[in-house]
């Protein structure tokens, strides 16, 4: 019996391992191939064509992946330095009202963000803020602020006051107890919060789009010509690079809260 | 008083800045849609893009097929996620720690993927000349690329409830697996004290702890589904289209004059996922109420 449930344990595993990675195999051998035919499982040629394509200068890959990890990054700044004081009292303390603070902060989740882009358009226009990539930051924060603030909410609610009170009869003061009792137990939740920011800024398409009007190319919106019907090689290297980012973040949160712990810690997403 | 006004000012930043971006764009949205469009020289308050939306076959036929997608996503995304999260936890070896973070690491990939991505995937997989049908050619069992059935850019929208169920099961798989998590090892020896078979432990003991979760997850997973865009687009067809696609051709390709309308569908589409939402947030709230009573 025990032996069985180590055998379907394993099958179990097996299976879905290969359901998650067999499709990444004609993605690859898309990117690398030189007329890839109907009947061949395995290209007959390979070729650098498509890399050396988007690896060239007139491709502009490296202006989106620059203007896209430029966007992330001020975004989950941005999101960081607006979700703490919100994070802090929606964490620790009980007031009237917070319920609807919460569902607002919540209901972006819900409620796509180019529900919102569309409707303030004109708006936007009026202010300037179209075909500029200060306008796709703007829009930006709408999707990724809710998860900033639900990540830090969970530091803060394993926090307490009693530490800082503790610190505060030691005669620490607001800064010191911020930079060393608060920030260290908030860490792993900046860390999840930030990853979790920049990886649905990186994959945000159309509010980008509305927004910036083909004037701020993106990664998303640099590929998806060459997926929707274009030349499926370039298409698919670009769609490489992309999975790649996304996944170099979560390696990244990984690696600093490894870092910052020196053992595993498992990041609630 | 000061003590009373604190956690006010703290949610100000976050939470002013949502109103302006977030409800200030669905107020204007609204505004727009029920006719006052300074930009297009109308200024009269009115239901006629509503009633024009409502009367048109179009809308009814994005309508059914966004509900049908949207239902049939989140249905096998939670039976698959279900099932994957169940078997773990009834398999699992115990003393196998280390290594099983390292496969749930893993299984986290479909959820960092972006939804573009996973949804080309599906397009070299799956299409006529796609990947399966290329094995199937050389293994000998089709003959011609026409042979294999078109599942990709389909009306039916077989590819995008594929993409999602694969894309959302490993997302319902991580919301209930904490649950299963809480459950002692203790409680299956028990029931087998009683002579319950791991079907009837499951059916009996488990399926009633985790179907709160289960349904809350699933919710969310359906008004994802109902509302995104870039998986549809990529994968739609030309009509129907779902209800977020129709919008943005709406909005795209009319003049300013077809923007309400636009607008319109954004409003109905945000009624109908905030309905969504707060049974979502309801069916959570009774379960951690529950969750208080103890087990």
């Amino acid at each position: 019996m025990r032996r069985i449930g180590h055998f379907m344990h394993a099958a179990v595993t097996i299976i879905l391992l290969i359901a998650i990675a067999i499709p990444f195999i004609p993605l690859f051998f898309s990117s690398f191939s030189h007329g890839w035919r109907w009947p061949e499982v395995i290209p007959h040629a390979f070729s650098l064509r498509a890399w050396v394509y988007v690896f060239s200068g007139n491709s502009g890959t490296w202006e989106a992946v620059w203007t896209s990890l430029e966007i992330a990054f001020i975004v989950t700044l941005i999101n960081l330095l607006l979700a703490l004081p919100a994070a802090n009292v929606l964490g620790r303390l009980r007031f009237r009202g917070k319920w609807l603070i919460e569902g607002l902060i919540y209901a972006p989740i819900i409620i796509p963000a180019f529900i919102s882009v569309m409707g303030m358009y004109i708006s936007f226009i009026r202010l300037g803020l179209t075909d500029s990539v200060t306008g796709v930051i703007v829009a930006h924060i709408i999707p990724t602020l809710p998860y900033m603030v639900r990540a830090l909410i969970v530091s803060y609610s394993t926090l307490g006051f009693q530490w800082e009170e503790q610190g505060q009869m030691l005669g620490a003061s607001g800064f010191q107890r911020f930079c060393y009792i608060v920030m260290p137990h908030l860490m792993p939740g900046i860390v999840a919060g930030a990853s979790l920011s920049i990886l649905v800024s990186l994959s945000q398409y159309l509010v980008t789009f509305l927004v910036g009007g083909g004037q701020v190319m993106t990664l998303p919106l640099i590929l998806f010509p060459f997926i929707s019907g274009g030349d499926p090689a370039i298409g698919s290297a670009y769609t490489l690079i992309f999975a790649g980012m996304a996944a170099f973040a979560l390696f990244l949160m990984d690696f600093l809260l490894k870092r910052y712990y020196g053992k595993k810690v498992t990041v609630h997403l | 008083m000061w003590p009373n006004i604190k956690p006010y000012i703290y949610v100000l930043p976050t939470a002013g800045v949502l109103l302006i971006l977030f409800v200030g764009g669905l107020i204007e949205g609204l505004i727009q849609s029920l006719g006052y469009f300074p930009a297009a020289g109308q200024y009269g308050f009115s239901l006629d893009y509503y009633r024009q939306l409502l009367s048109s076959s179009d809308f009814w036929d994005s309508l059914i097929l966004t509900f049908r997608i949207a239902l049939l996503s989140s249905l096998s995304a939670g039976v698959l996620g279900m099932f994957v999260s169940v078997c773990l936890f009834m398999l699992k070896r115990p003393g196998s720690g280390r290594k099983n973070q390292i496969w749930q690491r893993f299984f986290q990939l479909p959820l960092i993927v972006p939804h573009l991505v996973w949804a080309y995937l599906m397009v070299l997989l799956f299409t006529q000349s796609g990947w399966l049908s290329r094995i199937l050619a050389s293994l000998g069992w089709i003959h011609h690329i026409n042979d294999f059935p078109v599942l990709v850019n389909d009306s039916f929208g077989g590819d995008i409830i594929f993409t999602y169920a694969w894309k959302e099961a490993p997302f319902i798989a991580l919301m209930i697996y904490p649950v299963l998590l809480r459950i002692h090892g203790s409680w299956f020896e028990a029931s087998r004290v009683f002579g319950a078979n791991r079907w009837s432990f499951f059916r009996e003991i488990l399926l009633p702890l985790l179907m709160p979760t289960w349904i809350s997850s699933s919710f969310i997973v359906f008004a994802f589904t109902f509302s995104a865009f870039e998986v549809p687009f990529l994968l739609g067809v030309t009509y129907p289209r779902m209800l977020p696609v129709l919008s943005y051709n709406l909005y795209t390709s009319g003049g300013l004059e077809a923007r309400p309308e636009a607008l319109a569908v954004n409003v109905i589409l945000a009624v109908i996922v905030s309905i969504l939402g707060v049974a979502a947030y309801r069916l959570s709230q009774r379960w951690s109420m529950d969750e208080q009573g103890g087990w």
